[in-house]
């Protein structure tokens, strides 16, 4: 395992009946690194985070998580890896309705086995800092578009994990609040130690990663095609 | 117009999850329609029955054109109806399900009968009936199928025709000078006609809750695509037309199959024996009338309930959309409950109409569907503030969330839970009446004749090779002539019958257990019904849990496959979808078989009994282990919808 290496994915092809999402795709990514994964609509490059995050198993290549491969875990084993060491910060949807905003991000920490009056009080240390405070105890519907972001990445950073995922986390916000929300999000996450890969299409959003990897028809680009 | 051609298209496109939450309306609402034409069928069968039965119990007239007594016989442990007929003028129109007025000395049988004389020996059932000519008692005049019926001629002279009854006899109605045939209904057949009437009350708010909760199977993904819909500029009265003809265009199909599963299944439910035997199949096909009543009220009822669960949508485009704390439900519900468990006992003891008694019942079961909803939303606040794990946190929020929803999954099972404590208890225990002797045969005579009656019996006793001895007892003008039997065997005890037929002109030779065959064949029938209309219930009940469980799942599929996705074990959610259902089951259930217990015992004080404590316990289990196996169904599809976590706008 090189140094600092936390999470690897070696020839990962992933096929969907006669389609091929990807074709042999490596990726490393250091810990506390930032990276962008770019590309078009059907590119691969959500496949690929679903691949690196345990989410989805490939069909062939392996993936490595702090020298453990990932990629041959059961789903039960899979399902812990997410709860502990993976934290997701997604476009819509991600959090749970029907919870209260600290409730959510108290839930991967209760999941954890964490007593639940430890894990609301640990999630509301979150609250502050996040530009939350006094929204505690609001529903999802009740927050805006980027109120619900920020609760989102509290959750994805709550349990402390060694990398972060986020999936095109400002599409659906303003330039502005997106803005607001990357800086957020990459501010947060380092100062967690934490590692973050960031798919998205939007350069803007790109340019706050340290480095960026363009993924056309299931392959990353070499660097030189990227800069041109 | 192009609301429907809309609704339609949302329809057909929504995909295969969302076709399969149509099927899953279809098949409920199908199940609904049979049931209902079911519970109208039987209780339109019963009085078609005491129609049939009218003609049998004589009333008294003074400008008498004939005279009509009927009496009871038995063969085989079953009851033969005799009705003797005498004209007193030319001309008579004949009874029901005869050709013409029977001459004296004829004697017609119902096809049951005669197949029972060519079967059993002559001396068993046949020598009763001496002039046979095949003449044959039509439908119109039987109560069913296989019944025992005979129609004897006689002159008006005749002694069978003259004889004075005592007040005391169960089985025969003396002569009785009559008008005509109208007749009455018998105590028998009023008695069970209210216990189906009280049956089908029983049943017919679980199935409506189950084809009002049918509509809504699929509500929340409906929920959100009218909301969008309303976000783009669709007035309340497209979406509620929309929303309206979605439910109701499934809901007619649903219907249709409903209908004719039902007229398939028609000879199979004929094959019930209640009330002595089975059914003519056409007693059990309600008329069109109820039919097109059915067909138009299931679809209405559907599309009431799906417009009804869209309030919100219509209220505000937001709502929905946004997923907003819900508005908690309102305490008025408890005093409306209050009012109405109070009101049911004063109801019951004020008259003694079959109205009365039909809302007396029906009180306490309304009372339960207006507070469900609200308990299951103090439950859930309960379970949530109580909860320490994820699971009863994520059950006790989602119960607070949409506590209607969570009603609509144990409605059912606790509605029947109502029913079971309301009859489960009432069932009576087998062998109320005692057990009578089958081997004392007796005759009523006048005092007069009684020594010749009882010398008359012995020697016809010897002359059938019969063993047994000749009694006599009473006072005043009616004695009784008792044959003792040495055995209780029902071919010897037919045979000793026989041998005494028209010893006494008008009479029967009975046994006391002969008077009280009639009691125990409607006690029994009430075991049969008790159990029936649990069966059904609690089957509808389960299904509705499961098809509930189900849609719940595919409505919720985005909130799991995100739990799922955050790392949350499937057991996890498993547990939370577990807690959701059987915390309010366990205590609405509860709470339901009280309110049916203490209902059943304002009704028939008394009438509790430790075979009934065991029908309901039996139910109890059975139907909290059908709700949790109902679940248990779903699972798979639970893991299906969560086996690709990474999240879609839906």
């Amino acid at each position: 395992m090189s140094e600092g290496m936390v999470l690897h994915g070696r020839g990962l092809v992933k096929r969907f009946g006669p389609a091929v999402a990807l074709a042999g795709v490596e990726l490393a990514v250091r810990q506390g690194e930032t990276i962008a994964i770019m590309g078009p609509s059907g590119s691969g490059k959500s496949t690929l985070l679903h691949c690196l995050a345990g989410i989805t198993k490939p069909d062939e290549g392996e993936v490595t998580l702090l020298g453990r491969r990932v990629d041959t875990m059961r789903e039960r084993e899979r399902s812990a890896l997410r709860r502990t060491r993976f934290g997701f910060v997604f476009q819509f949807g991600q959090l749970l309705p029907e919870l209260a905003a600290e409730e959510n991000v108290a839930l991967p920490l209760m999941l954890g086995g964490v007593p639940r009056a430890k894990a609301v009080t640990q999630a509301r240390e979150w609250f502050g800092p996040l530009g939350l405070g006094g929204m505690e105890h609001r529903r999802p519907g009740e927050l805006s578009g980027g109120q619900a972001q920020r609760v989102a990445i509290a959750r994805a950073l709550v349990t402390g994990p060694a990398v972060v995922f986020a999936d095109e986390p400002t599409g659906a916000l303003d330039q502005s609040t997106g803005h607001d929300t990357m800086r957020i999000l990459v501010e947060a996450t380092r100062r967690n130690g934490a590692s973050l890969v960031v798919v998205t299409h939007d350069p803007q959003v790109a340019r706050w990663c340290d480095s960026t990897v363009e993924v056309r028809d299931g392959r990353i680009l070499p660097a030189a095609a990227v800069a041109r | 117009m192009r609301t429907l051609e809309l609704s339609w298209r949302l329809l057909r496109g929504g995909g295969r999850r969302e076709l399969l939450g149509a099927g899953l309306t279809l098949v409920a609402v199908a199940v609904c329609t049979a049931l209902l034409l079911f519970a109208a069928g039987i209780n339109l069968a019963f009085d078609a029955r005491s129609d049939r039965e009218a003609w049998r119990n004589p009333v008294r007239a003074s400008d008498a054109v004939a005279v009509q007594a009927v009496r009871h016989g038995f063969v085989a442990d079953r009851s033969i109806t005799v009705v003797e007929l005498a004209a007193l003028k030319q001309g008579l129109a004949p009874p029901p399900g005869l050709s013409r007025f029977p001459a004296p000395g004829e004697v017609w049988t119902s096809p049951a009968l005669a197949a029972l004389i060519e079967r059993l020996p002559a001396d068993r059932l046949g020598r009763r009936f001496p002039v046979l000519a095949g003449l044959v008692i039509g439908d119109e005049g039987l109560i069913h199928p296989g019944e025992l019926v005979a129609v004897v001629g006689r002159a008006p002279g005749d002694p069978a025709m003259t004889w004075l009854q005592s007040a005391e006899s169960l089985l025969s109605t003396g002569p009785t000078r009559i008008a005509g045939f109208g007749g009455e209904p018998s105590d028998m057949a009023v008695g069970y006609s209210i216990l189906a009437l009280i049956a089908t009350v029983l049943m017919i708010v679980p199935l409506l809750v189950f084809g009002g909760a049918s509509a809504r199977l699929t509500v929340a993904r409906r929920d959100r695509r009218l909301a969008a819909l309303r976000l783009v500029g669709a007035t309340p009265g497209q979406v509620v037309g929309m929303t309206a003809a979605e439910a109701m265009f499934v809901a007619v199909l649903g219907a249709l199959l409903g209908t004719v599963v039902y007229g398939v299944a028609v000879p199979l439910l004929a094959g019930i024996p209640i009330a002595g035997g089975t059914w003519f199949a056409w007693d059990l096909l309600p008329g069109p009338q109820y039919v097109i009543g059915v067909l138009l009220a299931v679809p209405l009822l559907v599309g009431l309930s799906a417009v009804v669960g869209l309030r919100r949508v219509v209220v505000s485009p937001l709502g929905v959309a946004k997923r907003e704390t819900p508005p908690g439900m309102r305490f008025v519900r408890v005093v409306v409950t209050v009012a109405l468990v109070a009101a049911a006992p004063a109801v019951a003891s004020g008259t003694a109409s079959v109205a009365a008694l039909v809302l007396a019942v029906a009180l306490p079961f309304l009372s339960i569907a207006v507070l469900g909803p609200w308990v299951v939303g103090v439950i859930g606040r309960i379970t949530a503030r109580s909860a320490r794990g994820p699971a009863r946190l994520l059950a006790g929020r989602r119960l607070m969330d949409d506590p209607r929803s969570a009603w609509r999954t144990v409605s059912g099972v606790v509605l029947t839970g109502f029913v079971a404590g309301f009859i489960g208890l009432l069932t009576p225990a087998s062998g109320l009446l005692g057990d009578e002797s089958a081997g004392r045969l007796q005759i009523e005579v006048p005092a007069a004749r009684v020594a010749e009656t009882a010398d008359k019996a012995g020697e016809r006793l010897r002359s059938a090779g019969l063993a047994g001895r000749v009694e006599t007892s009473g006072k005043g003008d009616h004695r009784l002539v008792t044959v003792v039997l040495a055995t209780e065997e029902t071919a010897t005890v037919d045979r000793a019958r026989t041998a005494l037929a028209g010893l006494a002109p008008g009479h029967s030779a009975t046994s006391p257990a002969d008077d009280q065959h009639q009691g125990e064949v409607m006690l029994a029938d009430v075991r049969t019904g008790t159990i029936v209309v649990l069966t059904v219930s609690f089957l509808v009940a389960i299904a509705s849990a499961g098809i509930t469980a189900a849609s719940s799942i595919l409505d919720r599929r985005q909130t799991y496959a995100l739990l799922r996705l955050a790392g949350t074990p499937l057991s996890v959610l498993d547990r939370a979808r577990r807690a959701e259902t059987l915390v309010p089951l366990a205590v609405l259930g509860g709470g339901a078989i009280l309110i049916g217990m203490s209902s059943g015992a304002a009704l028939a004080p008394g009438a509790l009994n430790g075979s009934g404590m065991t029908t309901l316990l039996v139910c109890v289990v059975l139907g909290f282990c059908g709700v949790i196996g109902a679940g248990a169904l779903s699972r798979p599809l639970l893991r299906s919808v969560t086996d690709n976590p990474a999240p879609r706008p839906d």
